[in-house]
């Protein structure tokens, strides 16, 4: 991506604040993100919660890179009413990781990381009630993974619920 | 005007409710349309059957370059031809649309070169079977033709 | 998730079932009650679920367009718009100025639209019935012109990446304007039917009270903020397509209840008409669509664009690989958000309240699973 680097006095304060953990801090048409390690990423959020007036947690995502060793992309959008900006959080983190939960900051995060949970089987440590969200209770399988394919099902749930052979 | 008081007790804001339901019981503001007596007249642009046209001949304009069944977002168009040794071009044969899964969104005629299909005005499209709606290019040629029955 | 309920406890957990006339759709709320007061609620979403964002892993970008419009389907013309405005973003595209003031007419009547039929649903859940006929009629009217416009009421794929497909037809600006000569009364309409009637008032203020910061908290936005007191609307903190030269207002009111969401709305149906005269007489001439690829292929990169749709704020975060399908489309989907706070806006409220909350939070279930 031909993202070019983003310098400000915020992106200062971070630096101080975490050193190293924070791996890059870039800007790509108009829209600044940092790159930080997962396991730091809960105390960045609070820090620019409390410190820094972002106090809106405008989406959480997750991509799936199967290619990569770590797999997961977890994007987290924060926006800030005071100061007009919006930033983006990136972290990668490899398959089997739990990352910690934001819910104590950000309440919208509870269905936000249940939806992730239910897509992607990331599992998010310090949640209050993970379980699916938009798929059926008892299926299995994630789907936007992209090893599950457009046209896959749960056949085993489809048989017992819906009583048919196959879904499709 | 009324002391509040008497606002509430009198019921006055509820009159003022009534009121403007009264007013619209004279009978020049009844909009209902009585379908099937009166067929609603359609927009010119509306996104309806999808028939495939033909020129003043009576040939089919369409020159089988697959360009719809590309843009088809649900790809359900198959398109089929063979190529004539004479004029060295491709000539349809079999064309045929799944009506059934169709959203009707547009894209086959905005993608169409030559302008040989397009989506009319048509939109009573029911049928009693699933097959009824995978329409051929006989289908698509002449246009659906909906019973119409006397009401 | 409520427990199994032993016969002598004072709970009981009733479901208020996917079907259902006043949930706005298939949406479950399993209720825990104590007597008629609510002590919680866990909503079950999904039965809408049709896996949009996996299907567009497998389309090409203009391809997908057409499954944009089915997230919000009450107005769908602001999905489509901000679907091209983030994949616009990522091909850094230049919109002509025509393209952009038809979108804003296009997007502000939709909104109109949109409002129109919350009032007319949300009333018929109160109680009231005749409000959504005449809602309806008024709907009936701006989705002629959507028709005419494009071909299509509902479902409208209005817009392209780059600009428009169709060129505005002859009276367009004809048509629009004689609908805001039309429309400006029946809101008055509206308004003397429901504003100062007791019953009215009397089911809508204070139920359903949630505070500013709390919306903050819940990542809550649309009407719903703009009631509890946060004057923030994307359209003038973070413009786009051209907003940025129309002159509106933004209402806010102070309380954060159901009544004052009430009164938002009412009041930017009205900021909308203001909008929708000051882009048709500013229309300016000029070619609608930029220029775009044919086969579009974005550079590898990412892009989160969000806009403000009725119901709140409805972003895209787009990201490609370079490649001429989509990597992953993600939707922010504003219903999805405002729906969690629907627990903490019913404690201690009775069942009806539960109904006029659920009405007044204004949720597409087509947003919400999609």
């Amino acid at each position: 991506m031909a993202a070019t680097p983003w310098e400000s006095d915020l992106v200062q304060q971070l630096k101080e604040q975490f050193g190293e953990s924070l791996l890059e801090a870039s800007s790509y048409v108009g829209q600044n993100f940092i790159i930080a390690k997962p396991d730091v990423v809960t105390s960045l959020i609070e820090y620019l919660k409390f410190e820094a007036d972002f106090d809106y947690l405008v989406d959480l995502t997750a991509v799936d890179w199967p290619k990569r060793a770590e797999r997961f992309d977890l994007v987290y959008i924060l926006y800030s009413f005071a100061r007009n900006e919006r930033i983006r959080i990136k972290t990668r983190i490899p398959e089997g990781y739990r990352p910690a939960s934001v819910v104590r900051a950000h309440r919208t995060a509870n269905w936000l990381e249940r939806e992730i949970f239910d897509m992607f089987g990331i599992e998010f440590e310090g949640h209050p009630d993970l379980r699916r969200i938009l798929m059926p209770e008892d299926w299995q399988g994630h789907p936007l993974r992209k090893d599950y394919t457009v046209l896959q099902q749960d056949d085993r749930w489809v048989h017992e619920n819906l009583g048919i052979e196959k879904g499709q | 005007m009324m002391p509040p008081l008497l606002r509430k007790v009198l019921l006055v804001d509820l009159f003022e409710g009534l009121r403007v339901t009264f007013r619209s019981q004279n009978p020049k503001n009844i909009y209902t349309e009585q379908y099937p007596a009166e067929r609603p007249k359609v927009a010119e642009r509306y996104r309806g059957a999808p028939r495939l046209m033909k020129d003043e001949n009576g040939k089919t304009i369409c020159n089988a370059c697959g360009a719809c069944a590309l843009a088809c977002p649900e790809q359900l168009i198959v398109v089929g031809s063979i190529r004539n040794p004479e004029t060295k071009k491709k000539e349809l044969t079999t064309y045929t649309f799944d009506l059934s899964r169709c959203m009707f969104c547009g894209m086959c005629q905005d993608a169409c070169p030559s302008d040989a299909i397009k989506l009319t005005q048509d939109f009573e499209l029911a049928t009693y079977s699933r097959e009824g709606l995978i329409w051929d290019r006989q289908m698509l040629e002449d246009g659906p033709k909906p019973k119409q029955y006397k009401c | 998730m409520p427990e199994a309920t032993f016969l002598d406890s004072t709970e009981l957990v009733l479901n208020m079932g996917p079907q259902h006339p006043s949930t706005h759709g298939v949406l479950r709320v399993i209720l825990k009650l104590d007597g008629e007061k609510v002590l919680g609620t866990d909503c079950v979403v999904g039965y809408l679920h049709r896996g949009i964002e996996k299907i567009a892993e497998n389309r090409t970008w203009a391809q997908f367009n057409p499954y944009v419009d089915r997230f919000d389907y009450v107005a769908a013309v602001s999905n489509g718009l901000a679907y091209c405005l983030a994949v616009e973003k990522l091909l850094n595209a230049e919109v002509p100025p025509r393209a952009q003031a038809v979108r804003v007419i296009l997007t502000e009547l939709n909104r109109i639209g949109s409002h129109l039929l919350w009032l007319g649903t949300h009333a018929l859940d109160i109680g009231a019935i005749t409000p959504v006929f005449y809602t309806f009629r008024e709907r009936e009217e701006s989705l002629k012109i959507l028709e005419k416009y494009c071909g299509a009421r509902l479902t409208t794929h209005a817009f392209r990446i780059g600009g428009l497909q169709f060129e505005t037809y002859d009276g367009f600006e004809k048509d629009v304007l004689a609908f805001c000569d039309l429309f400006l009364p029946k809101v008055d309409e509206y308004e003397e039917l429901l504003t100062n009637n007791r019953i009215w008032i009397g089911r809508l203020q204070n139920v359903g009270i949630l505070t500013g910061e709390e919306c903050k908290e819940y990542g809550v936005t649309g009407p719903v903020l703009r009631a509890a007191g946060v004057k923030w609307d994307i359209r003038k903190a973070m413009p786009y397509s051209g907003y940025e030269k129309y002159d509106f207002e933004i209402p806010i009111r102070a309380n954060g209840d159901t009544y004052d969401r009430y009164i938002v709305r009412m009041q930017e149906m009205r900021q909308s008409v203001r909008i929708i005269r000051q882009a048709v007489e500013g229309l300016p001439a000029g070619p609608i669509l930029g220029r775009v690829a044919k086969v579009l292929k974005p550079p590898v990169g990412e892009a989160y664009v969000s806009i403000e749709a009725p119901k709140g704020e409805l972003g895209f975060y787009v990201v490609s690989d370079g490649g001429p399908q989509p990597y992953r489309v993600r939707v922010r989907p504003p219903s999805f958000i405002n729906l969690q706070a629907l627990d903490r806006m019913v404690r201690g409220m009775l069942i009806a309240d539960v109904v006029a909350v659920i009405g007044t939070l204004d949720i597409v279930l087509g947003e919400v699973d999609r």
